[in-house]
């Protein structure tokens, strides 16, 4: 039974990260039907600018705060650039071009960091083992900041004005503008909490994945996956969506065989799209974060 | 009725397909004459350089750049300039299929290294073979060369690397082993391996796990193979996935001893291993050993010569691959020196090597056997507080 516990730990661990990267999907998708393949990129820019930062001498605290505000600039540099100029924006433009994005900053990446993979010095804490299960420090912080970032992100949309107003760009986009909100400045804040989401997963990845300028692209990949899980517009379906494929990939590798770990997403991702394409959570595919 | 800009384009593009049409030409024409005896030679290397070999393809690449600028330096090869063209695979096979591709049909090449990986050198291997090029792969897998005419390589075959870990099995009085491996080439074949090998000493392996060259989570192979509760257990893959499966190893609890390969040498496993690596047990390179090496060792005086200057160059001691970089382009210059740039010459020479001393080991090739190392070029290492340490035999 503790193997049992032990995968479900590290798909825990693992799915947070994934949960992480499905909320920044959410959040620009709910707010302007946006999918923005550039989602990964976001966290291994983080763990490499972190990394590098770390690297010039600053403590690990300032470095991975240095970390959050330079892709937070990014990301919003890039809706301001590629997004925002585009007249009539689809889902499938959007797709293209933040495809086109994505290798641009992997390219970019691979140039500035080199190619070798690295990692963070994990956050402070000991490993320890409860019941024949051993749990890494990190496991817990993963999960604790990605339970309070998620808190965070619903709190903002369900309670605040300014998360309300978002919500109304999502559901009503007309009348959202008929009361004075800004769908491009909706935009824009979407993309600044996409980019701070994926920032905060490629940090906490990166001292037990390491992290390397194309890590983006798995990463970027299952988190899409566990937002379809909940129609890719609501965020608490994104957060239970990233842990249960995570949970899944790794009792797939334990029982089944390893080799299947990464074909579980695809799968997952085909059967939704099949059988419940408005995702498995939501009773109606209308209903928005 | 064409406007001017229309007209240019019209111009340009019929000037673009007579030029292509011309290099078709002279292209074709030069496969048939004998080979150039002036003008530069020109040597072709396929490395890792990214995706999941990079910790290897790296140095390899840092490696032939500082021998080739030192060799030009002293004035190429009988007078003539060393051209060296290394193009990346992504640590694919089809990356490495197409590079070698270009590597002889368009620059020519006289000589191929690489590739960093079992499973790229192994896409190379029939097209050198089929264009009758010398290659030299840097890669471990000793099916590489198995049967070759063309292909020759330099790190030490997976089965000597085994043979080194079953002889101080045997002699610790384990039976059954544990393997988690490397899935892509790297890994194929080395259960088989160490169950023939171990044969004479009742060894063998009763569960193997495999993990992606690229993977990050080690917990599914790790739980099983606690499960299985071998004696000794080995990892088998390149960093970081190899200093990786080290930490999970010693996060679970599993408290036999494990072996590692010689695919480990470099700083990238031990800093991702960290504190993780102490007490395992590897066969490797005389290299990483280099300051406890005695000072009678045949290999202390090439190795110190070699890490000097790479350190000197990059600020950092040269890991293995490094190394197996240097004996491949070492054999490639004197194959190009003694032989000319004749393949089949270049071929024959290769096989005749003997008794080269390189960093890797000392070479000495046959028709039977393209490697040319034995057991004798590994020693056993073991990691002592971040730092590859010499098993006193």
């Amino acid at each position: 039974m503790s193997d049992f516990f032990q995968l479900v730990v590290a798909g825990l661990s693992q799915g947070a990260i994934y949960a992480l990267i499905a909320m920044g999907f959410a959040a620009i998708f709910s707010v302007s039907e946006i999918i923005n393949l550039a989602q990964g990129e976001f966290a291994a820019m983080a763990g490499l600018v972190a990394l590098s930062a770390a690297g010039a001498g600053l403590p690990l605290p300032v470095a991975m705060l240095v970390a959050l505000v330079s892709v937070a600039i990014v990301a919003v540099v890039m809706q301001r650039l590629t997004i925002a100029p585009v007249k009539k924006m689809t889902t499938l433009t959007s797709i293209i071009l933040t495809l086109g994005v994505s290798t641009a900053l992997k390219a970019l990446m691979l140039l500035i960091y080199g190619p070798e993979a690295r990692g963070l010095p994990a956050l402070p804490g000991s490993n320890f083992v409860v019941a024949g299960v051993s749990v890494r420090a990190q496991d817990l912080w993963i999960l604790g900041i990605t339970l309070v970032v998620a808190g965070a992100v619903v709190f903002f949309y369900d309670r605040t004005v300014l998360g309300k107003a978002l919500r109304a760009c999502a559901e009503q986009p007309v009348a959202a503008r008929l009361v004075g909100i800004s769908p491009r400045k909706a935009t824009t804040l979407a993309f600044l909490i996409a980019g701070l989401l994926g920032a905060v997963a490629g940090l906490l990845a990166s001292p037990i994945s390491l992290t390397q300028w194309d890590s983006g692209l798995t990463l970027g990949l299952k988190g899409f996956v566990a937002a379809t899980l909940g129609g890719l517009v609501s965020i608490r379906a994104a957060v239970l969506g990233g842990l249960l494929l995570g949970v899944l990939e790794a009792l797939v590798a334990g029982y089944i065989d390893s080799g299947f770990r990464d074909a579980v997403a695809f799968v997952v991702l085909i059967v939704v799209l099949v059988a419940r394409p408005g995702g498995v959570f939501s009773r109606q595919a209308q209903a928005r974060v | 009725m064409l406007r001017s800009p229309h007209r240019k384009a019209v111009l340009a593009l019929t000037a673009a397909t007579l030029i292509l049409a011309g290099c078709a030409e002279e292209q074709g024409g030069g496969d048939e004459g004998t080979p150039e005896e002036t003008g530069p030679v020109v040597i072709g290397a396929v490395l890792d350089i990214t995706g999941a070999g990079a910790s290897l393809g790296v140095p390899e690449r840092d490696t032939l750049e500082l021998l080739a600028e030192q060799l030009n330096a002293d004035g190429g090869i009988d007078g003539r300039e060393v051209e060296l063209i290394i193009e990346d695979n992504a640590s694919t096979e089809d990356g490495a299929a197409r590079a070698i591709n270009k590597l002889i049909t368009e620059d020519q090449v006289d000589i191929i290294l690489g590739a960093s990986r079992t499973g790229p050198s192994l896409a190379m291997r029939p097209v050198a073979e089929s264009a009758e090029i010398p290659m030299i792969s840097l890669a471990a897998n000793q099916a590489i060369v198995d049967g070759s005419e063309w292909v020759f390589k330099t790190a030490q075959n997976d089965s000597v690397v085994i043979e080194n870990i079953v002889a101080d099995a045997a002699d610790k009085g384990y039976s059954t082993l544990g393997l988690a491996r490397d899935a892509s080439g790297f890994g194929e074949g080395v259960e088989e391996l160490f169950n023939s090998i171990g044969e004479e000493f009742g060894i063998s392996v009763i569960a193997t796990e495999s993990f992606a060259p690229d993977a990050t989570d080690f917990t599914a192979q790790m739980v099983n193979i606690r499960d299985a509760g071998a004696d000794a257990n080995i990892i088998w893959g390149i960093p970081p996935a190899a200093g990786l499966a080290q930490v999970a190893y010693r996060q679970l609890g599993i408290e036999v001893p494990v072996y590692q390969s010689h695919g480990i040498g470099n700083q990238v496993f031990l800093d991702t291993a960290g504190a993780a690596a102490d007490g395992l047990v590897a066969p490797l390179g005389r290299l990483v050993v280099r300051d406890q090496l005695p000072d009678d060792d045949p290999q202390k005086e090439v190795i110190t010569a070699f890490a000097d200057a790479y350190e000197a160059e990059y600020g950092a001691g040269p890991s293995t691959f490094a190394g197996h970089a240097y004996d491949g382009f070492q054999l490639a210059v004197q194959a190009l020196a003694e032989a000319g740039t004749d393949g089949q010459a270049m071929r024959e020479y290769l096989e005749g090597v003997t008794d080269y001393v390189g960093v890797s080991g000392t070479f000495t090739m046959s028709a039977d056997d393209h490697s040319g190392l034995t057991a004798e070029d590994l020693v056993l290492v073991t990691v002592e507080n971040g730092e590859f340490t010499l098993i006193e035999s």
